[in-house]
Order: C-alpha cells, then sequence, then structure tokens
C-alpha cells in the first residue's frame, strides 16, 4: 500500500506583510506523506494549520521553502501550471462555501469535469460521477440545489466533488467543523472509508482530536512549526482515545 | 451544465433584476446613440434628396449673385458654351395669392407662393415633372401655369381655374392652370406652394429681366469641372456662383452638422454613462462572488477562464441591451424628427433604419459594454484560489474598482464618434444668427473638450465625495441615526458610490450645460437684434419694395410712429465669394443710435453721413479682423465690368445678422445702383416712447393691407428662441436619459449593498431599530447620493456650458447668466430619480427578517 513519498514539504517558511509589519506564519516546516497515507494535522487556532494547506495544494506559495507532489515542484510553478496540477492532482474540501450556490448538488459534482471542458453528462464522466454520489449516499438528491441541503449533506457533495477526479491528494480544512458530532463523524468515516477502500492519499485539518484520529499519523503544529508526530497507524475502530492520551502527554 | 459558460448564464438568471436593470441600462444608452445616428442619416439623406430634388439632371447650376440676376446676354453666353447641352434659365420670386394679400385689418398674411419662371422647352429636360393631371407648358404659352398638387389641394384649386399672382411692377395678373405637378415640385424651399409660369410671363409680373439661376446639363464626354472652367473663362461680365449637386447638398449639410455633432455628443455622454452602470454592475458582482470565484479557482478553474465568465456575462447584456435599445431607438428617433422636423430647413421623413445603423449601434454598444468590463474581468481572474478559505460572507480581496480603467471606455467611444462625425462639420466656432434660427457652432474641439470634462470630473469626485457627502447630508439630518448609518454606508467604499453617482452626475451636467447654453444664445440673439436694429418692431415684405413706396409715407405718417427705416438684404461678391450685405439709412441709425463702433472704428456720425453719400461701407468687425481691412481701406466688388470700389468708413462690433454671417452695411444709392437691389425686404419701426401700445393695431392694420407682416423684435426673438428651444429641449430629453440610467444604477447598487449588508441590518433590528428606520436608512442614502451627484452635476454643467457660451458669444461680453430655476428643477429631478430607485431595495432591506439576516451566512 505505501509506495512511495507522494508529498513532501521541505522547509516551508510563510511570512504575510500586515500593515508595515512583516508576521512569519509558518517558520520552516518539512513533511513527507506517503501514497494512501491519511494525514491529520492538528494545532491551536491561528497556528497556521490553513496556511500550510494552502502551500501543500498550490493554493498560495511559499516565502520560501518547496513543495513536491507526485513528483512536481508546486512551489515553483506559474499561475497557470498550478491551476491545471489543483484540476488533475489535488482536490480540496473546505469547512464553508464549498458549493456554487447556484448549481445542482450534480452540477457541483460534476464541476472539475465541466471545467476542464468535458461533458459531464455522458460517457466515462456520468459513470464516475453517479459512482462518487453513490459511495456519499446522495443519488437520491442529486437535482437539489445546495441551500436545500443539511450543512452535513453539503459536505458531502463538497466531498464527492474533491473525490471525482481521483486526485492524487486530497486536502481538508476543518470539513466537519460546522457540524455536529454525528454529522461530522459520517464525514470522517466516508474520508477514511475512501482510504482505506480506494487508496487515496488525504491531508487532514482540524483541531478537533476526535477528527484527527481518524488519520493513521498526526501531526501537532505550534507556533508555525511542526511540534510533534503521533503514529496511530490504520485501524477499523477510530476511538479517539488513544490520541488524546498521547496529546495529553504531550502536554496539549 | 455542460459547459463552464453556462455558468455566465445562471449568474445572469440569478439575479433577475440586476441583470435587467444593467441591460435595461445599456439599451437606453444605445437608443439614444441609435436614434443620433439614425437621425443623422435621415438628415443626411434628406439633404442628398433636397440637393437631387433642386438639381434634377442638371450637371451644374449658374446661380445669380445679384438680386437683379443674369442678363439676357450672359444667359445666351451661358447657352452657347462649348459643353452645354441643354441650359435652363429660371427667375424665382416669391409673392402672395390674390385676393388674398387684400386682407382685412389686423389679419394674418396667408402663407406665399414661390413663383417660377422657366424656360418651358428646356426645364422639363432637366426637372422630372411627373403630371397628375392636364399638361405642362409649352413654349406658346403665356399666362398659363403649371401648379403642384400640394398647392392645388391646399388653394382647392382645379386644373382650368384662374391663379392671380401679385406682382412688383405690374398689378396683379391671372394666369390659366393647365396642368398640376404630382407633389411639391423641384424647389425645396417652396415647401410645395410652387407656381410655374413662362420666363417671359415672370420677369413682365415682377419687373425685371434677368433669371435666378440656369441650369445645364453637359454633351457627351463633357464633365461638369470641364464645364466650370469653360463658364469661368467666358463669363466675366456679372457675378454668379457655379454649383454642383454635391456642392449644394454639402451648404445644406454644414447647416445640420453642428446640431448632428451635439446628437452625438449627447449619445456618447448618455452611453458613457450606461457605461458606468455595467462597469459597477459588474465590480460588485466580482466582489460579491468573490469565493465563488476562489472556488473555482481552487478546484482548477485557469485565470482566463474566470475572465471570459465575465466577460461572457457582459456580452450577453451588452448584445441584449443594444438589441432592445435600437428597437427603442428607432422609436425615439422617429420622436426626435417629428420634434425637429418643424425647425429644420430641410423635411424629414421618416427616420433612416438602415442595416448599417443598425449593425454600428449594435456594435458601439457592445463593444462599450466589453470595454466597460474588462477591468472587472480583469479583477476577477486575479481573485485567488486561497479566496476560498476565508469564513466572512465575502472577501474583500477583488478590491475597490479601479476608476481609471474608464479612461479606457472613455477612448473606445471617443473613436467610435470620431469614426461616425457628421463631415461638413465647419471648423470655426462662433454664433450665427441664421434665418431659421440661432445655431451654436463649436467645430469638433468642442465637443470633444465636453466629453474630456465628463471623465476628469467624475475622476475627481472620489476626492470631494467625502465632504460633499456631509454637506447633502445636511438636509437629512432630522433623521439624525439614519443619516449617519446612511452616509457612513456611501463613504464605505468611495469607488463604488463615484460609479453609482457618475452618471447622475454626467446626465444632470448635460442638461445643465445644455440650458446655460441656450439661456445665452437666447440672449445673445436679444442683444444683437437690439444693437443693430433700429426699432421695436419689423415689417417684412417677401420682395423687395421700394424705399420710397407711398406705404411707407403712409406708416410714417401714422400717430404714435417715430420713424421707419428701410433695411434690404442682399448677396455683393466680394473677392471671389458671396458676402452678405445689408442697405441701411445711415441718417436712421445715426437718429437711433445703433450700431457700436469698435475704437479705432471710425466716427458714427462721419460714417454714416458717408454711408448715405455713396461710396462707403461698414463692415462688421467679425469680417475687419478675418480680411486685416482697416478703416479707410478701399472694398472692391466685383459687380459685372464696372467693379465698384467702397471705403471702409466704420468698423462695428456687431452688424446686422444674415444668413449665415453679418452683412457689411452700404447705403441706399450704392444698394440701388451698382449691386442691383431692388428694394427693401423690411422695415424697422421706431414708437414715440410710451406710445407702442396705443399705435401698434393701426400699423398693423396698414402694414398687411400692403401685404407686409408686422413682427416686434420680441416676437423676432421668440421664433429664433421657439426653435432653438425645440432644439435644445431635445438635447435635454436626450442627456435626461443620463439621469434616468442613473436611477438604474442607483437601484442596482442598493439592491446589492442591502443583499450585502443583509447581517449587519440583522444586527441593527436586532438592537432595536424599526423597519420604517431601515426603509428610511436606505431611501436617505439614496437621497444623499442623488444630492451629491446632482450638485456635482450642476457645478460641471455651469463650467461646461460657461465653456460653450464662452466660444459662441460672438464678444457680446456675456453676463454669464444661468437659468437658475431649471438648474434647480434639474437637481430636484435628480434627488427624485435617486430617491424613486431607492423605494424596491428600501422595501427589501425593511422586509428583511431579522433571524434569517443573522443566520445568513
Ligand atoms: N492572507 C493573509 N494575510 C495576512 N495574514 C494572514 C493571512 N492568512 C492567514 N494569516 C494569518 O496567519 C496566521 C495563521 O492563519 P491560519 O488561517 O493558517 O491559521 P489556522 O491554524 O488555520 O487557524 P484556525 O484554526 O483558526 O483556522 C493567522 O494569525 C492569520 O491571521
Ligand atoms: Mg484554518
Amino acid at each position: 500500500m505505501r509506495d512511495g513519498t507522494i508529498l513532501e514539504a521541505r522547509n516551508l517558511t510563510k511570512r504575510f506583510r500586515i500593515g508595515n509589519r512583516d508576521v512569519e506564519v509558518l517558520r520552516g516546516i518539512s513533511l513527507k506523506v506517503q501514497r494512501g497515507e491519511f494525514v491529520a494535522v492538528m494545532g491551536p487556532s491561528g497556528s497556521g494549520k490553513s496556511t500550510l494547506l494552502q502551500l501543500l495544494g498550490g493554493l498560495d506559495r511559499p516565502t520560501s521553502g518547496d513543495v513536491i507532489l507526485d513528483g512536481e515542484i508546486v512551489s515553483q510553478l506559474s499561475d497557470r501550471e498550478a491551476t491545471h496540477l489543483r484540476r488533475e492532482k489535488t482536490g480540496f474540501v473546505f469547512q464553508f462555501f464549498n458549493l456554487i450556490p447556484l448549481l445542482d448538488v450534480y452540477e457541483n459534482v460534476a464541476l472539475p469535469y465541466t471545467i476542464a471542458g468535458v461533458d459531464p453528462r455522458h460517457g466515462a464522466a456520468a459513470a464516475r460521477i453517479r459512482d462518487v454520489l453513490e459511495m456519499v449516499n446522495l443519488v437520491w438528491c442529486e437535482r437539489n440545489r445546495p441551500d436545500q441541503l443539511s450543512a452535513g449533506e453539503q459536505q458531502r457533495v463538497a466531498l464527492a466533488r474533491a473525490l471525482v477526479g481521483s486526485p492524487a491528494l486530497l486536502l481538508a480544512d476543518e470539513p466537519t467543523g460546522n457540524l455536529d458530532y454525528a454529522t461530522g463523524g459520517e464525514i470522517l468515516n466516508e474520508l477514511w472509508r475512501s482510504c482505506d477502500e480506494r487508496g487515496q492519499t488525504i491531508v487532514l485539518v482540524t483541531h478537533d482530536a476526535r477528527a484527527a484520529a481518524h488519520a493513521d499519523r498526526v501531526l501537532v503544529m505550534g507556533d508555525g512549526k511542526i511540534r510533534d508526530e503521533i503514529q496511530l497507524g490504520r485501524r477499523k475502530d477510530s476511538g479517539a482515545g488513544p490520541l488524546i492520551a498521547r496529546l495529553a502527554q504531550l502536554g496539549l | 451544465m455542460r459547459r463552464l459558460s453556462s455558468l455566465a448564464w445562471r449568474n445572469l438568471q440569478a439575479r433577475l433584476l440586476r441583470s435587467v436593470l444593467t441591460a435595461a441600462g445599456v439599451a437606453l444608452g444605445v437608443a439614444v446613440l441609435f436614434a443620433s445616428l439614425s437621425a443623422s442619416a435621415t438628415m443626411d439623406a434628406a439633404v442628398s434628396r433636397a440637393a437631387a430634388d433642386e438639381m434634377g439632371h442638371s450637371a451644374l447650376r449658374v446661380q445669380a449673385l445679384e438680386e437683379r440676376g443674369l442678363s439676357r446676354e450672359t444667359v445666351a453666353l451661358v447657352t452657347k458654351a462649348a459643353g452645354v447641352e441643354v441650359a435652363a434659365p429660371a427667375l424665382e420670386r416669391k409673392t402672395y395669392l390674390a385676393p388674398s394679400a387684400a386682407l382685412t385689418p389686423s389679419a394674418t398674411l396667408p402663407a406665399p407662393v414661390t413663383v417660377l419662371g422657366i424656360d418651358a422647352v428646356a426645364e422639363p429636360k432637366l426637372h422630372d415633372m411627373p403630371l397628375s393631371g392636364g399638361r405642362l407648358l409649352t413654349a406658346a404659352d403665356t399666362l398659363s401655369a403649371v401648379i403642384t398638387e400640394t398647392l392645388a389641394s391646399g388653394e382647392r384649386l382645379q386644373i382650368g381655374d384662374p391663379i392671380t399672382l401679385n406682382g412688383a411692377g405690374s398689378g396683379p395678373t391671372d394666369f390659366s392652370i393647365v396642368g398640376i405637378v404630382a407633389g411639391d415640385g423641384s424647389v425645396p424651399e417652396a415647401a410645395g406652394r410652387l407656381v410655374m409660369v413662362p420666363l417671359s410671363s415672370a420677369q413682365a409680373l415682377f419687373g425685371v429681366t434677368g433669371v435666378t439661376r440656369i441650369d445645364l446639363s453637359t454633351g457627351p464626354g463633357v464633365t461638369a469641372d470641364e464645364l466650370i472652367g469653360q463658364l469661368e473663362a467666358t463669363i466675366k461680365t456679372e457675378p454668379y456662383l457655379l454649383a454642383r449637386t454635391s456642392d449644394i447638398a454639402d451648404s445644406l449639410r454644414a447647416e445640420t452638422a453642428d446640431f448632428r455633432g451635439t446628437l452625438l455628443l449627447v449619445a456618447a455622454v448618455v452611453l458613457f454613462a450606461g457605461a458606468f452602470l455595467i462597469f459597477n454592475t459588474l465590480s460588485m458582482t466580482v466582489t460579491e462572488r468573490s469565493r465563488e470565484v476562489g472556488l473555482l479557482r481552487a478546484a482548477g478553474t485557469t485565470r482566463s477562464q474566470v475572465m471570459g465568465l465575465v466577460l461572457l456575462q457582459a456580452f450577453a447584456l451588452g448584445a441584449i441591451g443594444s438589441a432592445v435599445g435600437v428597437v427603442a431607438g428607432v422609436g425615439l428617433s422617429s420622436l426626435a424628427l417629428s420634434w425637429v422636423n418643424s425647425t429644420g430647413p430641410i423635411s424629414l421623413d421618416a427616420p433612416d433604419i438602415s442595416i448599417g445603423s443598425v449593425l454600428l449601434a449594435l456594435l458601439i454598444g457592445v463593444l462599450v459594454t466589453l470595454a466597460a468590463s474588462l477591468e472587472p474581468a480583469w479583477r476577477a481572474g486575479r481573485i485567488p484560489p486561497v479566496e476560498a478559505f476565508r469564513r466572512g460572507p465575502k472577501g474583500a480581496v477583488a478590491g475597490a474598482a479601479r476608476l481609471r480603467w474608464l479612461v479606457l471606455v472613455f477612448a473606445v467611444l471617443a473613436i467610435a464618434a470620431l469614426a461616425v462625425w457628421p463631415s461638413g462639420s465647419p471648423g470655426g466656432s462662433g454664433a450665427t444668427l441664421a434665418a431659421g434660427g440661432l445655431t451654436l457652432s463649436f467645430g469638433l474641439l468642442g465637443p470633444l473638450v465636453v466629453y474630456g470634462l465628463m471623465l476628469v470630473a467624475v475622476l475627481i469626485v472620489p476626492v470631494i465625495l467625502g465632504p460633499l457627502l456631509r454637506l447633502a447630508g445636511i438636509p437629512f439630518r432630522v433623521f439624525r441615526n439614519e443619516e449617519r448609518l446612511a452616509r457612513s454606508s456611501l463613504a464605505r467604499d468611495i469607488s463604488r458610490t463615484t460609479l453609482t453617482a457618475g452618471a447622475l452626475v454626467m446626465g444632470l451636467a448635460m442638461v445643465v450645460a445644455l440650458g446655460t447654453a441656450a439661456a445665452s444664445v437666447r440672449q445673445i440673439g436679444q442683444r444683437w437684434l437690439a444693437e443693430t436694429i433700429p426699432g421695436s418692431e419689423l415689417l417684412t415684405s417677401i420682395h423687395p419694395i421700394s424705399p420710397t413706396d407711398p406705404a411707407i409715407e403712409e406708416i410714417a405718417a401714422l400717430p404714435g410712429v417715430k420713424s421707419i427705416s428701410p433695411i434690404a438684404l442682399f448677396g455683393v461678391p466680394l473677392g471671389g465669394v458671396r458676402q452678405e450685405a445689408a442697405a441701411i439709412s445711415g441718417k436712421d441709425f445715426a437718429a437711433d443710435g445703433r450700431l457700436v463702433f469698435v475704437p479705432d472704428g471710425g466716427d458714427p456720425a462721419t460714417a454714416f453721413a458717408a454711408l448715405d453719400a455713396g461710396g462707403a461701407v461698414i463692415v462688421p468687425k467679425s469680417l475687419a479682423n478675418q480680411s486685416d481691412i482697416l478703416l479707410g481701406d478701399t472694398l472692391t466688388f466685383a459687380t459685372g465690368e464696372t467693379q465698384t470700389k467702397l471705403r471702409v468708413v466704420g468698423i462695428v462690433a456687431h452688424s446686422l445678422p444674415g444668413d449665415s454671417q453679418e452683412a457689411v452695411l452700404v447705403g441706399w444709392t450704392d444698394a440701388l445702383g451698382p449691386f442691383g437691389a431692388t428694394g427693401a425686404d423690411f422695415f424697422a419701426v421706431r414708437y414715440q416712447p410710451g406710445l407702442e401700445s396705443a399705435a401698434r393695431p393701426e400699423v398693423d392694420a396698414t402694414a398687411s393691407q400692403y401685404a407686409l407682416e408686422s413682427a416686434d423684435l420680441g416676437s423676432v426673438r421668440g421664433t429664433v428662441g421657439d426653435a432653438l428651444d425645440r432644439v435644445f429641449r431635445l438635447l435635454d430629453a436626450l442627456a435626461l436619459v443620463a439621469v434616468l440610467i442613473a436611477g438604474l444604477g442607483l437601484a442596482n447598487t442598493l439592491s446589492m449593498s442591502v443583499l450585502e449588508r443583509g447581517r449587519e441590518i440583522g444586527v441593527l433590528r436586532a438592537i432595536g431599530m424599526s423597519s420604517r428606520q431601515i426603509w428610511g436608512m436606505v431611501v436617505i442614502e439614496a437621497g444623499i447620493l442623488g444630492l451629491a451627484g446632482a450638485l456635482i452635476g450642476a457645478v460641471l454643467g455651469l463650467l461646461v456650458g460657461g465653456l460653450l457660451v464662452a466660444w459662441s458669444s460672438g464678444g457680446f461680453g456675456l453676463t454669464f447668466d444661468p437659468p437658475w430655476v431649471s438648474i434647480a428643477l434639474a437637481v430636484s429631478f435628480g434627488v427624485l430619480i435617486s430617491v424613486t430607485a431607492s423605494i424596491y431595495p428600501a422595501g427589501v432591506a425593511s422586509r428583511q427578517s431579522i433571524v434569517r439576516a443573522l443566520q445568513h451566512e
């Protein structure tokens, strides 16, 4: 299952200029993610988790350092190349506002095909869309618009869209932050199944230990650095007990 | 959704009201543009048609310059000139039909008729005369007449009826109608009231021996230019003008060029206002949707795809708006034409709706829309994908609209306007008091400067808007909280507020500028007439009357009349061109104290005495400056074999206004002698102080017995002013369309800002603001914006109006006297439109449920 590194970050830093003052949000982050691995990034609010995720997905460029995704140096791509990389290799799920309100569920899931100029209503694309919709259990509402769905259903649509193109890397930023415990659990289970059954590589950002407990490995961020790394391993049972125990051990 | 481009459609449909308002703004702009293009084309076509009607199949017209016309010898010379195939001489005069001239006192005079004395054989060869009854004239006819269908129906005349024409020398003469030609006949100025009689009979009727014109066709292989050379070599004894059809069309066209130019300027301003709406709406849409765009970008949409989406939306709005605009423009242009029709020198039919002008209007509409959408599109393309991570309901990253991009829109419009600028526009500037009305003429530079000023003004608006909003807020202070909140929400995004107010600023500036210019031009006319005419009433005759006619003595002897002074207007050949001249009585002018002599322009008493003695001329300053004429110089007029030399005895600030230029003033002896004038065209009557109202009725009654039409100077001003008012009112109406567009823009902006501020409004409601207060806040916002925009517009308009006046004041040293009442009305109209536009968004804001607003993500 683990056949090599798919994502690597080398000594990433990121500075923002706020007013006339530079704020260093990331101060030298290095990490490796193996193909098929489920990695969670934890840390307190403001520790730079989202910023890291943006750099890993090629949405933004680091101030220094490199991101290598599937053999390509993401951090040095032009906007055009980065766009194509996103189209082909990554899928995103955000905490809020994942869907285009004007489009129905099917159209939202089909968006990556539409963007690439592929007619999503026929052929392989249609089959694939149906497949992911079935996987997240949303075939019944494929003609509904996002505002007719619950928050959990909306997140499942977002997940389906992120998965529809079989991306090399799925990046999720607090996908359950907006949801109650049970609904959030469903989403996390979907994530875990896509990893376990289909070998989907996932980087999940969260501050919730129960969410992070689904991962194979947890990176703990603080102060713009990776403070700690907790190996949990692939388990059928995603109880948060062991992780919470480790975190407590670390004094977090 | 098969293709990404469908998302553009979805966006437009999702905000249907916004899309409709925006497209309506484009439609209004294009409607005015199309109306202006089509009115222009219609005038052009009418001009060409009038010229073609006038010339028929002739290649060339030899036009007499002097009133007595071209002599028999000249006619013979021209007829025999090599290269001439057919020569058709004719005499044209205006007169009244008898017995209508013997009118009951104080009745108004009927419309005159134009008598055309023709060569019965040659004339039909050059001019089509489709008969609707009877026959054409033959060489054997003497007292026979052919009249037009229009005259026949107007006067209920039939073939075989007699028609009695008042002559000049002889008394009324009876002609017998032998034929009726279809339509209006070949003399456009006759307006259909045309009587054709044999040339010799016409000459006898009016007591002249000359002809007014000779129309010529060329023999095989001879061009009009060759014939011109030939004639110039042959005829040297009498002054004449040579004209081709194209020359006649050109001179007619030049008369309408300024009007068409101004129309185009207004259209450009209105369209520019429409472009603001597009720019603003798309800008706001982009800002509003920046998270959505971020999401698309995160999912792999390229920058150019994002830009394409915005441009596609703009294209759709532009194309739909332009198409609707063209349809509305057809209606607008027929309205505009029928409104102007009565004032113009040429009559206009249905508007010209050529494929060309339709396509041009569509093209300009779409191009302007696209130009206006480039900046928002570009900005949308720059939205980074990380925008998708934002938690707030909207991102500020999309940033404020960059107003300097408007320069691009401005340039696109300016280039489009230059491409369709009416030809034949006189390059110079100045005001002329033409027969039909005063015309303003600025050339091409003027409109460009005016147009540029609009842009500059809009660009400086952001700088002055802050304090101005405070000022404009004062009237709304009664509602203290609402006013504060409204003002702060306007100040939040200055560039948006500027764009919203921009259309209003331009529309009102245009209205105020035109109003100021119109008032000043009217004032120029009044001063001009008062300065140069020795009387308060004019008695006008349609054909020249001897200055010593018994009628004049009779009127002069009436009680209350102080003086009556004969004036003739005619053309004289000076330096190879036609110069307008007026014969005046120096004694009368001296006694009445008319004319203002410039410094070093001679002594009035001496000058007037010299004029009466003969051999002297007074020239207007404009001509003196233009041709470097000094006091004491001698002007040589090419009157036939013997040239007439007149000494310049005076230079005056303004002289009598002729048809197209200021006249040179000569004495009656020279006018009747070498210049061949046959009599006075009008008489200026001065009353004893205080007796005018008592004496007027009798003077008018006596005058109309002698077929003299009376008009006081005020009503001369009046007709001039009326024609002018109609034209200016039309332009005003078109400029007001820009204000309407501003209303649409405001409705749009407020609707969006109410949506955007949903959460904020929810909070205000939650802490106890009533829905009435919310309503008031939005309406007050519109009121403040409207007032601020209207104030800037009024100031800008006064500036532009002042410039227009300065360009055209003709040295009258005009006091700047803007029509304050209309300006106040225009400002109120602007505020009213703004407030009206806010009612719908205010309703939406006040009805918003607090709970929903607060949970709104
Ligand atoms: N575009 C930006 N400009 C300036 N500062 C930024 C920007 N994006 C993030 N920051 C700052 O960087 C720091 C890290 O932000 P980031 O969103 O990565 O934190 P986070 O760990 O995701 O926090 P949370 O758990 O609240 O989402 C914050 O202090 C934030 O203010
Ligand atoms: Mg975050």
